[in-house]
Protein backbone atom coordinates (compact mmCIF):
# COMPACT_ATOMS: atom_id res chain seq x y z
CA UNK A 1 0.00 0.00 0.00
CA UNK A 2 1.34 3.11 -0.37
CA UNK A 3 0.60 7.19 -0.79
CA UNK A 4 -1.68 6.48 2.42
CA UNK A 5 -1.10 6.04 5.86
CA UNK A 6 -3.10 4.05 8.50
CA UNK A 7 -5.84 5.69 10.32
CA UNK A 8 -6.19 3.83 13.41
CA UNK A 9 -4.53 4.62 16.83
CA UNK A 10 -1.72 1.87 17.16
CA UNK A 11 -2.79 -0.97 19.22
CA UNK A 12 -1.78 -4.95 19.84
CA UNK A 13 -5.76 -5.38 20.48
CA UNK A 14 -8.61 -3.95 18.56
CA UNK A 15 -11.38 -2.11 20.10
CA UNK A 16 -13.94 -4.13 19.94
CA UNK A 17 -16.61 -1.51 20.95
CA UNK A 18 -16.23 0.02 17.39
CA UNK A 19 -16.61 -2.06 14.36
CA UNK A 20 -14.10 -2.31 11.53
CA UNK A 21 -10.45 -2.81 11.35
CA UNK A 22 -8.05 -0.73 13.32
CA UNK A 23 -9.89 2.36 12.02
CA UNK A 24 -8.72 1.80 8.49
CA UNK A 25 -11.56 2.90 5.82
CA UNK A 26 -13.50 0.13 4.21
CA UNK A 27 -13.87 1.62 0.92
CA UNK A 28 -11.14 4.23 -0.81
CA UNK A 29 -12.23 7.72 -1.15
CA UNK A 30 -12.05 9.63 -4.37
CA UNK A 31 -8.99 11.64 -5.59
CA UNK A 32 -11.56 14.83 -6.66
CA UNK A 33 -10.92 17.86 -5.35
CA UNK A 34 -10.93 21.78 -6.76
CA UNK A 35 -10.75 20.62 -10.18
CA UNK A 36 -13.57 18.30 -9.92
CA UNK A 37 -15.29 21.31 -7.75
CA UNK A 38 -14.77 23.58 -10.52
CA UNK A 39 -16.02 21.67 -12.92
CA UNK A 40 -19.12 21.19 -10.81
CA UNK A 41 -19.80 25.07 -10.35
CA UNK A 42 -19.00 26.23 -13.65
CA UNK A 43 -20.62 23.67 -15.57
CA UNK A 44 -23.82 23.77 -13.48
CA UNK A 45 -24.29 27.58 -14.49
CA UNK A 46 -23.56 26.89 -17.96
CA UNK A 47 -26.21 24.20 -18.04
CA UNK A 48 -28.68 26.64 -15.70
CA UNK A 49 -27.66 29.45 -18.20
CA UNK A 50 -28.77 27.78 -21.39
CA UNK A 51 -31.99 26.31 -19.41
CA UNK A 52 -32.67 30.44 -18.32
CA UNK A 53 -31.88 31.08 -22.15
CA UNK A 54 -34.46 28.78 -23.56
CA UNK A 55 -37.18 29.87 -21.14
CA UNK A 56 -36.65 33.77 -21.60
CA UNK A 57 -36.32 33.40 -25.97
CA UNK A 58 -39.38 30.92 -25.78
CA UNK A 59 -42.01 32.40 -23.51
CA UNK A 60 -40.31 35.65 -22.19
CA UNK A 61 -41.22 38.00 -25.06
CA UNK A 62 -38.42 41.07 -25.40
CA UNK A 63 -37.19 41.28 -21.84
CA UNK A 64 -37.05 37.44 -22.24
CA UNK A 65 -35.03 37.78 -24.85
CA UNK A 66 -32.80 40.05 -23.67
CA UNK A 67 -32.16 37.77 -20.61
CA UNK A 68 -31.50 35.14 -23.04
CA UNK A 69 -29.08 37.10 -24.60
CA UNK A 70 -26.59 37.35 -21.94
CA UNK A 71 -27.34 34.13 -20.41
CA UNK A 72 -26.37 32.60 -24.02
CA UNK A 73 -23.00 34.83 -23.49
CA UNK A 74 -22.71 33.78 -19.83
CA UNK A 75 -23.65 29.77 -21.01
CA UNK A 76 -20.70 29.87 -23.57
CA UNK A 77 -17.89 31.46 -21.62
CA UNK A 78 -18.71 29.24 -18.15
CA UNK A 79 -18.39 26.31 -20.79
CA UNK A 80 -15.00 26.96 -22.24
CA UNK A 81 -13.18 26.54 -18.76
CA UNK A 82 -14.95 22.98 -18.16
CA UNK A 83 -13.29 20.31 -20.67
CA UNK A 84 -9.65 21.61 -19.22
CA UNK A 85 -10.67 20.92 -15.81
CA UNK A 86 -11.91 17.90 -16.56
CA UNK A 87 -8.88 16.52 -18.28
CA UNK A 88 -6.66 18.11 -15.76
CA UNK A 89 -8.24 15.85 -13.44
CA UNK A 90 -7.47 12.50 -14.61
CA UNK A 91 -4.13 10.57 -13.89
CA UNK A 92 -3.57 10.48 -17.77
CA UNK A 93 -4.91 13.40 -19.39
CA UNK A 94 -3.25 12.28 -22.62
CA UNK A 95 -5.99 9.78 -23.26
CA UNK A 96 -9.46 12.02 -22.63
CA UNK A 97 -10.34 10.97 -25.90
CA UNK A 98 -11.10 7.17 -23.90
CA UNK A 99 -14.01 8.59 -22.40
CA UNK A 100 -15.77 8.42 -26.49
CA UNK A 101 -14.69 4.99 -26.78
CA UNK A 102 -17.53 3.22 -25.18
CA UNK A 103 -21.40 4.35 -24.13
CA UNK A 104 -22.68 2.99 -21.01
CA UNK A 105 -25.53 3.68 -19.14
CA UNK A 106 -24.43 2.56 -16.04
CA UNK A 107 -21.91 4.63 -15.64
CA UNK A 108 -23.07 8.30 -15.08
CA UNK A 109 -19.85 9.69 -16.45
CA UNK A 110 -19.85 7.80 -19.49
CA UNK A 111 -23.71 9.22 -20.22
CA UNK A 112 -22.58 12.55 -18.86
CA UNK A 113 -19.31 12.72 -20.97
CA UNK A 114 -21.56 12.22 -24.22
CA UNK A 115 -24.10 14.60 -22.94
CA UNK A 116 -21.62 17.19 -22.08
CA UNK A 117 -20.24 16.58 -25.65
CA UNK A 118 -23.33 17.43 -26.88
CA UNK A 119 -24.23 20.25 -24.65
CA UNK A 120 -20.75 21.73 -25.98
CA UNK A 121 -22.00 21.62 -29.56
CA UNK A 122 -25.63 23.29 -29.18
CA UNK A 123 -23.97 26.02 -26.99
CA UNK A 124 -21.27 26.40 -29.60
CA UNK A 125 -24.71 26.83 -31.96
CA UNK A 126 -26.85 29.00 -29.92
CA UNK A 127 -23.58 31.34 -29.45
CA UNK A 128 -23.04 31.63 -33.10
CA UNK A 129 -26.99 32.74 -33.54
CA UNK A 130 -27.16 35.14 -30.73
CA UNK A 131 -23.50 36.66 -33.04
CA UNK A 132 -25.35 36.81 -35.42
CA UNK A 133 -28.10 38.22 -34.24
CA UNK A 134 -26.10 41.40 -31.83
CA UNK A 135 -23.31 41.86 -35.27
CA UNK A 136 -25.75 41.84 -37.97
CA UNK A 137 -29.21 42.83 -36.74
CA UNK A 138 -30.58 43.93 -40.00
CA UNK A 139 -31.73 41.23 -42.10
CA UNK A 140 -34.17 40.83 -44.59
CA UNK A 141 -37.53 39.27 -43.30
CA UNK A 142 -36.92 35.75 -44.40
CA UNK A 143 -33.40 35.45 -43.23
CA UNK A 144 -34.72 37.28 -39.51
CA UNK A 145 -37.75 34.61 -39.81
CA UNK A 146 -35.15 31.98 -40.58
CA UNK A 147 -33.18 32.75 -37.63
CA UNK A 148 -35.70 33.03 -35.00
CA UNK A 149 -36.74 29.42 -35.45
CA UNK A 150 -33.46 28.18 -35.53
CA UNK A 151 -32.74 29.94 -32.30
CA UNK A 152 -36.41 28.38 -30.84
CA UNK A 153 -35.51 25.26 -31.93
CA UNK A 154 -31.61 25.50 -30.37
CA UNK A 155 -33.09 26.85 -27.39
CA UNK A 156 -35.51 24.06 -26.79
CA UNK A 157 -32.39 21.49 -27.20
CA UNK A 158 -30.12 23.92 -24.97
CA UNK A 159 -32.80 23.46 -22.28
CA UNK A 160 -32.60 19.98 -22.26
CA UNK A 161 -29.09 19.29 -22.38
CA UNK A 162 -28.32 22.06 -20.07
CA UNK A 163 -30.94 20.29 -17.52
CA UNK A 164 -28.96 17.47 -18.19
CA UNK A 165 -25.33 18.84 -17.61
CA UNK A 166 -26.66 20.89 -14.58
CA UNK A 167 -28.36 17.47 -12.76
CA UNK A 168 -26.13 14.76 -14.03
CA UNK A 169 -22.86 15.24 -11.45
CA UNK A 170 -25.54 14.59 -8.27
CA UNK A 171 -26.35 11.18 -9.80
CA UNK A 172 -22.24 10.77 -10.78
CA UNK A 173 -21.69 11.04 -6.72
CA UNK A 174 -24.96 9.32 -5.81
CA UNK A 175 -23.76 6.30 -7.85
CA UNK A 176 -21.06 5.65 -5.69
CA UNK A 177 -20.00 3.14 -2.46
CA UNK A 178 -19.27 7.06 -0.91
CA UNK A 179 -21.95 6.97 2.39
CA UNK A 180 -22.86 10.91 2.16
CA UNK A 181 -23.04 10.79 -1.68
CA UNK A 182 -25.05 6.96 -1.99
CA UNK A 183 -26.91 6.60 1.38
CA UNK A 184 -29.56 9.20 -0.06
CA UNK A 185 -29.29 9.08 -3.32
CA UNK A 186 -32.84 10.93 -4.31
CA UNK A 187 -32.10 14.43 -2.86
CA UNK A 188 -28.39 15.06 -4.09
CA UNK A 189 -29.23 15.43 -8.34
CA UNK A 190 -31.97 18.09 -7.05
CA UNK A 191 -29.62 19.82 -4.75
CA UNK A 192 -27.05 20.26 -7.41
CA UNK A 193 -29.66 21.39 -10.27
CA UNK A 194 -31.28 24.19 -7.75
CA UNK A 195 -27.65 25.21 -7.16
CA UNK A 196 -27.07 25.25 -10.48
CA UNK A 197 -30.04 27.51 -11.07
CA UNK A 198 -29.52 30.14 -8.67
CA UNK A 199 -26.20 30.55 -9.46
CA UNK A 200 -26.46 31.04 -13.33
CA UNK A 201 -29.18 33.48 -12.16
CA UNK A 202 -27.06 35.41 -9.92
CA UNK A 203 -24.22 34.97 -12.65
CA UNK A 204 -26.60 36.36 -15.23
CA UNK A 205 -27.85 39.07 -13.35
CA UNK A 206 -24.60 40.78 -12.49
CA UNK A 207 -23.69 40.67 -16.25
CA UNK A 208 -26.56 42.10 -16.95
CA UNK A 209 -26.06 44.78 -14.44
CA UNK A 210 -22.15 45.46 -15.25
CA UNK A 211 -23.31 45.84 -19.88
CA UNK A 212 -25.68 48.31 -18.63
CA UNK A 213 -29.15 49.42 -18.70
CA UNK A 214 -29.93 48.07 -22.10
CA UNK A 215 -28.79 44.44 -21.18
CA UNK A 216 -31.17 44.35 -18.04
CA UNK A 217 -34.43 44.20 -19.36
CA UNK A 218 -36.05 41.20 -17.96
CA UNK A 219 -33.48 40.77 -14.67
CA UNK A 220 -36.54 41.61 -12.74
CA UNK A 221 -38.39 38.13 -14.19
CA UNK A 222 -35.21 36.37 -13.79
CA UNK A 223 -35.21 37.50 -9.57
CA UNK A 224 -38.51 35.54 -9.26
CA UNK A 225 -37.02 32.76 -11.17
CA UNK A 226 -33.71 33.14 -8.80
CA UNK A 227 -35.96 33.76 -5.49
CA UNK A 228 -37.86 30.27 -6.08
CA UNK A 229 -34.67 28.70 -7.10
CA UNK A 230 -33.05 29.64 -3.65
CA UNK A 231 -36.01 28.60 -1.65
CA UNK A 232 -35.45 25.23 -3.04
CA UNK A 233 -32.02 24.62 -2.79
CA UNK A 234 -32.07 25.80 0.81
CA UNK A 235 -35.14 23.24 1.33
CA UNK A 236 -33.53 20.55 -0.57
CA UNK A 237 -30.19 21.15 1.56
CA UNK A 238 -31.86 21.02 4.72
CA UNK A 239 -33.93 18.02 3.83
CA UNK A 240 -31.21 16.32 2.87
CA UNK A 241 -28.74 17.32 6.09
CA UNK A 242 -31.66 15.63 8.28
CA UNK A 243 -32.04 12.79 5.88
CA UNK A 244 -28.91 11.81 6.66
CA UNK A 245 -28.94 11.29 10.19
CA UNK A 246 -25.24 10.12 10.98
CA UNK A 247 -24.20 10.18 7.93
CA UNK A 248 -24.06 13.97 7.52
CA UNK A 249 -21.24 14.52 10.13
CA UNK A 250 -18.52 15.55 7.78
CA UNK A 251 -21.05 18.33 6.75
CA UNK A 252 -22.13 19.54 9.83
CA UNK A 253 -18.46 19.33 12.07
CA UNK A 254 -15.42 21.66 11.97
CA UNK A 255 -13.97 23.48 8.40
CA UNK A 256 -16.82 21.54 6.16
CA UNK A 257 -19.29 22.14 8.96
CA UNK A 258 -18.59 26.15 9.24
CA UNK A 259 -18.86 26.26 5.17
CA UNK A 260 -22.37 24.85 5.27
CA UNK A 261 -23.14 27.56 8.03
CA UNK A 262 -21.62 30.29 6.94
CA UNK A 263 -21.25 29.72 2.97
CA UNK A 264 -23.85 28.12 1.48
CA UNK A 265 -27.14 28.43 4.01
CA UNK A 266 -25.91 32.36 5.07
CA UNK A 267 -23.97 33.63 2.37
CA UNK A 268 -26.06 31.28 -0.48
CA UNK A 269 -29.47 31.20 0.60
CA UNK A 270 -30.40 33.66 3.82
CA UNK A 271 -28.59 37.27 2.80
CA UNK A 272 -29.43 36.72 -0.82
CA UNK A 273 -33.31 35.93 -0.52
CA UNK A 274 -32.80 39.10 2.44
CA UNK A 275 -31.74 41.06 -0.35
CA UNK A 276 -33.78 40.17 -2.67
CA UNK A 277 -36.89 41.00 -0.39
CA UNK A 278 -35.63 44.41 0.54
CA UNK A 279 -34.80 45.40 -2.77
CA UNK A 280 -37.64 46.99 -3.80
CA UNK A 281 -37.52 49.09 -0.57
CA UNK A 282 -34.02 50.52 -1.21
CA UNK A 283 -32.91 53.80 -2.45
CA UNK A 284 -32.95 53.40 -6.64
CA UNK A 285 -29.15 54.22 -6.49
CA UNK A 286 -28.78 51.24 -4.13
CA UNK A 287 -30.69 48.74 -5.62
CA UNK A 288 -27.70 47.51 -8.21
CA UNK A 289 -24.59 47.72 -6.07
CA UNK A 290 -27.27 45.96 -3.88
CA UNK A 291 -27.91 43.24 -6.62
CA UNK A 292 -24.76 43.32 -7.37
CA UNK A 293 -23.59 41.95 -3.77
CA UNK A 294 -26.25 39.90 -3.67
CA UNK A 295 -25.17 37.84 -6.65
CA UNK A 296 -21.54 37.66 -5.41
CA UNK A 297 -22.40 36.09 -2.30
CA UNK A 298 -25.19 33.83 -4.44
CA UNK A 299 -22.40 32.60 -6.41
CA UNK A 300 -20.24 32.22 -3.55
CA UNK A 301 -23.08 30.12 -1.72
CA UNK A 302 -22.75 27.71 -4.48
CA UNK A 303 -19.47 27.15 -5.02
CA UNK A 304 -19.23 26.08 -1.51
CA UNK A 305 -21.96 24.13 -1.51
CA UNK A 306 -20.12 21.58 -4.28
CA UNK A 307 -16.93 22.24 -2.32
CA UNK A 308 -18.55 20.71 0.80
CA UNK A 309 -20.52 18.18 -0.86
CA UNK A 310 -17.16 17.07 -2.46
CA UNK A 311 -15.01 16.91 0.36
CA UNK A 312 -17.69 15.94 3.10
CA UNK A 313 -17.15 13.13 0.52
CA UNK A 314 -13.78 12.51 0.91
CA UNK A 315 -14.15 12.72 4.55
CA UNK A 316 -17.22 10.10 4.60
CA UNK A 317 -15.29 7.78 2.55
CA UNK A 318 -12.09 7.71 5.11
CA UNK A 319 -14.94 6.95 8.02
CA UNK A 320 -15.19 3.20 8.63
CA UNK A 321 -18.26 3.64 10.53
CA UNK A 322 -20.13 5.29 8.27
CA UNK A 323 -19.81 2.89 5.52
CA UNK A 324 -21.11 0.25 8.75
CA UNK A 325 -23.67 2.18 9.59
CA UNK A 326 -24.83 1.52 5.92
CA UNK A 327 -23.82 -1.93 4.91
CA UNK A 328 -24.85 -3.52 8.75
CA UNK B 1 -13.98 -22.90 -28.48
CA UNK B 2 -15.56 -23.43 -26.21
CA UNK B 3 -16.06 -20.49 -23.15
CA UNK B 4 -14.01 -21.47 -20.53
CA UNK B 5 -15.36 -21.70 -16.71
CA UNK B 6 -15.88 -19.37 -14.62
CA UNK B 7 -13.49 -19.14 -12.34
CA UNK B 8 -12.33 -17.36 -8.88
CA UNK B 9 -11.02 -17.55 -5.08
CA UNK B 10 -12.25 -19.01 -1.89
CA UNK B 11 -9.55 -17.46 1.21
CA UNK B 12 -10.24 -19.20 3.85
CA UNK B 13 -9.59 -17.64 7.51
CA UNK B 14 -9.76 -20.37 9.01
CA UNK B 15 -6.75 -22.02 7.30
CA UNK B 16 -4.44 -18.81 7.21
CA UNK B 17 -1.44 -18.78 9.05
CA UNK B 18 -0.34 -15.03 8.41
CA UNK B 19 2.96 -16.13 6.60
CA UNK B 20 2.47 -13.36 3.43
CA UNK B 21 3.51 -15.56 1.03
CA UNK B 22 0.37 -14.86 -0.70
CA UNK B 23 1.07 -10.72 -0.92
CA UNK B 24 5.27 -11.23 -2.11
CA UNK B 25 3.88 -13.92 -4.91
CA UNK B 26 1.52 -11.58 -6.02
CA UNK B 27 4.40 -8.85 -6.45
CA UNK B 28 6.77 -10.52 -7.54
CA UNK B 29 4.31 -11.84 -10.53
CA UNK B 30 2.87 -9.31 -10.99
CA UNK B 31 6.03 -6.91 -10.80
CA UNK B 32 4.41 -4.33 -7.82
CA UNK B 33 6.86 -2.39 -5.79
CA UNK B 34 7.17 -2.86 -2.54
CA UNK B 35 4.98 -1.06 0.32
CA UNK B 36 7.21 1.18 1.81
CA UNK B 37 10.44 2.85 0.36
CA UNK B 38 13.89 0.98 0.49
CA UNK B 39 15.33 0.84 3.64
CA UNK B 40 11.95 2.59 5.16
CA UNK B 41 10.42 0.19 8.01
CA UNK B 42 6.61 1.46 8.28
CA UNK B 43 5.26 -0.60 11.49
CA UNK B 44 2.41 -0.02 12.35
CA UNK B 45 1.46 -1.54 15.78
CA UNK B 46 -1.61 -3.21 13.57
CA UNK B 47 -0.70 -6.62 15.38
CA UNK B 48 1.39 -8.53 12.66
CA UNK B 49 -0.06 -6.14 9.78
CA UNK B 50 2.16 -3.66 8.33
CA UNK B 51 0.53 -3.76 4.83
CA UNK B 52 -2.92 -2.11 5.96
CA UNK B 53 -4.77 -2.08 2.91
CA UNK B 54 -5.50 -3.11 -0.73
CA UNK B 55 -4.28 -0.58 -2.96
CA UNK B 56 -2.75 0.27 -6.22
CA UNK B 57 0.57 -2.07 -6.16
CA UNK B 58 -0.71 -4.05 -3.14
CA UNK B 59 -3.38 -6.67 -4.85
CA UNK B 60 -3.35 -9.03 -2.05
CA UNK B 61 -3.13 -7.77 1.95
CA UNK B 62 -3.30 -10.11 4.97
CA UNK B 63 -5.43 -8.87 8.17
CA UNK B 64 -4.46 -10.05 11.14
CA UNK B 65 -7.36 -9.82 13.93
CA UNK B 66 -7.31 -9.83 17.81
CA UNK B 67 -10.12 -9.66 19.10
CA UNK B 68 -10.60 -10.53 22.73
CA UNK B 69 -12.76 -13.44 23.89
CA UNK B 70 -13.68 -15.11 27.37
CA UNK B 71 -10.94 -17.75 26.29
CA UNK B 72 -8.09 -14.83 25.60
CA UNK B 73 -7.13 -13.41 22.52
CA UNK B 74 -8.50 -14.90 19.68
CA UNK B 75 -5.83 -14.34 16.65
CA UNK B 76 -7.44 -14.11 13.10
CA UNK B 77 -5.91 -14.10 9.73
CA UNK B 78 -7.00 -13.45 5.78
CA UNK B 79 -5.79 -12.54 3.26
CA UNK B 80 -7.78 -9.83 1.14
CA UNK B 81 -8.23 -9.31 -2.42
CA UNK B 82 -10.51 -8.10 -5.09
CA UNK B 83 -13.72 -10.01 -4.92
CA UNK B 84 -14.09 -10.28 -8.58
CA UNK B 85 -18.09 -9.31 -8.42
CA UNK B 86 -20.86 -10.91 -10.35
CA UNK B 87 -22.04 -7.29 -10.63
CA UNK B 88 -18.74 -5.00 -10.49
CA UNK B 89 -19.46 -1.62 -9.52
CA UNK B 90 -16.20 -0.67 -10.53
CA UNK B 91 -16.71 -1.83 -13.89
CA UNK B 92 -20.30 -0.31 -13.93
CA UNK B 93 -18.23 3.31 -13.44
CA UNK B 94 -15.48 2.51 -16.13
CA UNK B 95 -16.17 5.59 -18.70
CA UNK B 96 -13.52 4.30 -21.12
CA UNK B 97 -14.56 0.78 -21.18
CA UNK B 98 -10.88 0.00 -19.47
CA UNK B 99 -12.22 -2.54 -16.77
CA UNK B 100 -13.75 -5.48 -18.38
CA UNK B 101 -15.22 -8.46 -17.24
CA UNK B 102 -12.54 -11.57 -19.46
CA UNK B 103 -13.77 -14.68 -20.87
CA UNK B 104 -12.92 -15.97 -17.27
CA UNK B 105 -15.18 -14.30 -15.62
CA UNK B 106 -13.02 -12.15 -13.84
CA UNK B 107 -12.64 -8.31 -14.13
CA UNK B 108 -10.34 -6.63 -14.88
CA UNK B 109 -8.68 -2.97 -15.92
CA UNK B 110 -6.83 -2.76 -18.54
CA UNK B 111 -3.97 -0.67 -18.45
CA UNK B 112 -3.42 0.62 -21.90
CA UNK B 113 -6.84 2.24 -21.94
CA UNK B 114 -7.21 3.42 -18.34
CA UNK B 115 -7.57 7.21 -18.50
CA UNK B 116 -7.02 7.82 -14.32
CA UNK B 117 -10.13 9.27 -13.84
CA UNK B 118 -10.81 7.43 -10.86
CA UNK B 119 -14.76 7.27 -10.96
CA UNK B 120 -14.24 2.80 -10.44
CA UNK B 121 -12.59 3.75 -6.77
CA UNK B 122 -15.06 5.33 -4.85
CA UNK B 123 -17.83 3.02 -6.70
CA UNK B 124 -16.16 -0.29 -5.58
CA UNK B 125 -18.09 -1.25 -1.99
CA UNK B 126 -15.31 -3.00 -0.98
CA UNK B 127 -12.49 -0.80 -1.45
CA UNK B 128 -10.19 -2.07 -4.30
CA UNK B 129 -9.24 -0.35 -7.10
CA UNK B 130 -6.78 2.48 -6.13
CA UNK B 131 -4.95 5.47 -8.31
CA UNK B 132 -1.09 5.62 -8.41
CA UNK B 133 0.65 8.53 -8.60
CA UNK B 134 3.62 6.82 -10.21
CA UNK B 135 1.36 6.37 -13.69
CA UNK B 136 -1.75 7.90 -13.13
CA UNK B 137 -3.73 4.79 -13.62
CA UNK B 138 -6.11 2.86 -11.80
CA UNK B 139 -4.65 -0.61 -10.85
CA UNK B 140 -6.57 -3.77 -8.66
CA UNK B 141 -6.17 -7.53 -8.99
CA UNK B 142 -6.00 -9.54 -12.16
CA UNK B 143 -6.98 -12.69 -10.87
CA UNK B 144 -3.62 -13.42 -13.25
CA UNK B 145 -4.89 -12.92 -16.58
CA UNK B 146 -1.75 -13.96 -17.92
CA UNK B 147 -1.65 -16.83 -15.79
CA UNK B 148 -4.70 -18.38 -16.33
CA UNK B 149 -4.04 -17.80 -20.36
CA UNK B 150 -0.95 -20.06 -19.64
CA UNK B 151 -3.20 -22.14 -18.23
CA UNK B 152 -1.79 -21.62 -14.61
CA UNK B 153 -3.10 -20.61 -11.20
CA UNK B 154 -2.65 -17.39 -9.71
CA UNK B 155 0.77 -16.66 -8.18
CA UNK B 156 -1.38 -16.28 -4.55
CA UNK B 157 -2.67 -19.51 -4.89
CA UNK B 158 -0.15 -20.91 -6.07
CA UNK B 159 2.13 -20.16 -3.12
CA UNK B 160 -0.11 -20.54 -0.46
CA UNK B 161 1.60 -22.98 1.44
CA UNK B 162 -1.73 -24.09 3.83
CA UNK B 163 -4.39 -24.25 1.18
CA UNK B 164 -6.13 -21.31 2.63
CA UNK B 165 -6.05 -19.83 -0.92
CA UNK B 166 -8.03 -22.26 -3.10
CA UNK B 167 -8.62 -21.42 -6.58
CA UNK B 168 -11.05 -23.03 -8.95
CA UNK B 169 -14.24 -22.89 -10.82
CA UNK B 170 -16.66 -20.88 -8.97
CA UNK B 171 -19.38 -23.42 -8.62
CA UNK B 172 -17.09 -25.32 -7.17
CA UNK B 173 -15.39 -23.07 -4.56
CA UNK B 174 -18.51 -21.85 -3.38
CA UNK B 175 -19.94 -25.64 -2.65
CA UNK B 176 -16.62 -26.24 -1.03
CA UNK B 177 -17.31 -22.98 1.42
CA UNK B 178 -21.10 -23.96 2.35
CA UNK B 179 -19.27 -27.48 3.40
CA UNK B 180 -16.44 -25.98 5.23
CA UNK B 181 -18.54 -23.36 7.24
CA UNK B 182 -21.01 -26.19 8.06
CA UNK B 183 -18.21 -28.51 8.88
CA UNK B 184 -16.68 -25.45 11.04
CA UNK B 185 -19.86 -25.00 12.96
CA UNK B 186 -20.36 -28.96 13.77
CA UNK B 187 -16.67 -28.85 15.14
CA UNK B 188 -18.15 -25.78 17.44
CA UNK B 189 -17.00 -22.51 15.44
CA UNK B 190 -20.33 -20.82 15.62
CA UNK B 191 -19.31 -17.40 13.97
CA UNK B 192 -18.00 -19.82 11.18
CA UNK B 193 -19.97 -17.50 8.04
CA UNK B 194 -19.67 -18.16 4.39
CA UNK B 195 -18.48 -14.10 2.81
CA UNK B 196 -19.69 -13.65 -0.86
CA UNK B 197 -23.16 -15.02 -1.12
CA UNK B 198 -26.66 -13.90 -1.18
CA UNK B 199 -26.49 -13.01 2.63
CA UNK B 200 -23.30 -11.78 3.56
CA UNK B 201 -21.03 -9.42 0.91
CA UNK B 202 -22.78 -10.65 -2.23
CA UNK B 203 -25.67 -8.84 -1.75
CA UNK B 204 -27.78 -5.43 -2.85
CA UNK B 205 -28.12 -6.48 -6.31
CA UNK B 206 -23.67 -7.32 -6.65
CA UNK B 207 -25.33 -11.15 -6.93
CA UNK B 208 -22.37 -13.02 -5.39
CA UNK B 209 -18.65 -12.88 -5.10
CA UNK B 210 -16.28 -14.61 -7.61
CA UNK B 211 -13.17 -14.29 -4.55
CA UNK B 212 -14.95 -15.42 -2.00
CA UNK B 213 -14.50 -16.23 2.08
CA UNK B 214 -14.64 -18.47 5.05
CA UNK B 215 -14.67 -16.10 8.02
CA UNK B 216 -14.54 -17.29 11.75
CA UNK B 217 -15.61 -14.35 13.12
CA UNK B 218 -18.00 -11.13 11.93
CA UNK B 219 -17.28 -9.58 8.73
CA UNK B 220 -16.47 -5.85 9.79
CA UNK B 221 -13.55 -7.19 11.81
CA UNK B 222 -11.78 -8.02 8.73
CA UNK B 223 -12.81 -4.52 7.17
CA UNK B 224 -15.38 -6.61 4.85
CA UNK B 225 -18.89 -4.74 4.60
CA UNK B 226 -22.02 -7.18 5.63
CA UNK B 227 -24.14 -5.92 2.97
CA UNK B 228 -22.70 -4.04 0.31
CA UNK B 229 -24.97 -2.50 -2.24
CA UNK B 230 -23.99 -1.96 -6.24
CA UNK B 231 -23.72 1.79 -6.72
CA UNK B 232 -25.71 1.36 -9.98
CA UNK B 233 -28.82 1.09 -8.19
CA UNK B 234 -28.79 4.64 -6.93
CA UNK B 235 -29.09 5.93 -10.67
CA UNK B 236 -32.62 5.31 -11.26
CA UNK B 237 -33.90 6.70 -7.97
CA UNK B 238 -31.24 9.77 -8.54
CA UNK B 239 -32.06 10.30 -12.27
CA UNK B 240 -36.22 10.26 -11.47
CA UNK B 241 -36.25 13.06 -8.58
CA UNK B 242 -33.88 15.28 -11.23
CA UNK B 243 -36.21 14.95 -13.89
CA UNK B 244 -38.63 15.45 -11.65
CA UNK B 245 -36.85 18.98 -10.10
CA UNK B 246 -36.02 19.86 -13.98
CA UNK B 247 -40.12 19.96 -14.50
CA UNK B 248 -40.03 22.05 -11.87
CA UNK B 249 -37.99 24.39 -12.35
CA UNK B 250 -39.45 24.05 -16.17
CA UNK B 251 -42.40 25.53 -14.47
CA UNK B 252 -41.16 28.56 -12.31
CA UNK B 253 -39.33 30.01 -15.58
CA UNK B 254 -42.10 29.86 -17.50
CA UNK B 255 -44.13 31.36 -14.70
CA UNK B 256 -41.30 33.82 -13.80
CA UNK B 257 -40.58 34.93 -17.65
CA UNK B 258 -44.64 35.05 -18.46
CA UNK B 259 -45.05 38.15 -15.98
CA UNK B 260 -43.86 40.60 -18.45
CA UNK B 261 -45.00 43.47 -16.56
Amino acid sequence: MTGQQPHGQPASVQDVSQKGYYGVPVIHRPHWKWLVTGYFFLGGISGASAVIAAFGRLCGGSPGASVARVATYVSVVALVPCPPLLILDLGRPGRFLNMLRVFRTSSPMSVGTWGLTAFGLITALSTLLQMADDLAPGAGPLLTRTRRTASSAVALLGAISGFFVAGYTGVLLAATAVPLWSKRPALLGPLFLSSAMTSAAAAITATAILLGPDAEKGTRQLRTLETLATVAEGSLLFGWLMALGPTAKPLSEGRIGMIVRHGIVGAGVALPLIVSAALDHLPRRTRRPATLIASALTLSGGFALRYAVVEGGRLSADDPQATFEMTG
Amino acid sequence: MAEPPVVGFLTDATLCIGCKACEVACKQWNQLPGDSAPGVAELTGFSYDNTVDLGATTWRHVAFVERPTPHGIAWLMLSDVCKHCVHAGCLDACPTGAIIRTEFGTVVIQDNVCNGCGYCIPACPFGVPQLEHADGGSHKCTLCYDRLLGGLAPACATACPTGSIRFGEVDELRAAGHERVATLKEQGVAEASFYGGDELGGTGGIAGLNAMFVLNGPPDGFNLPARPRLPRLNIFPASVTTVLAAAGFSIAAAISFRDRG
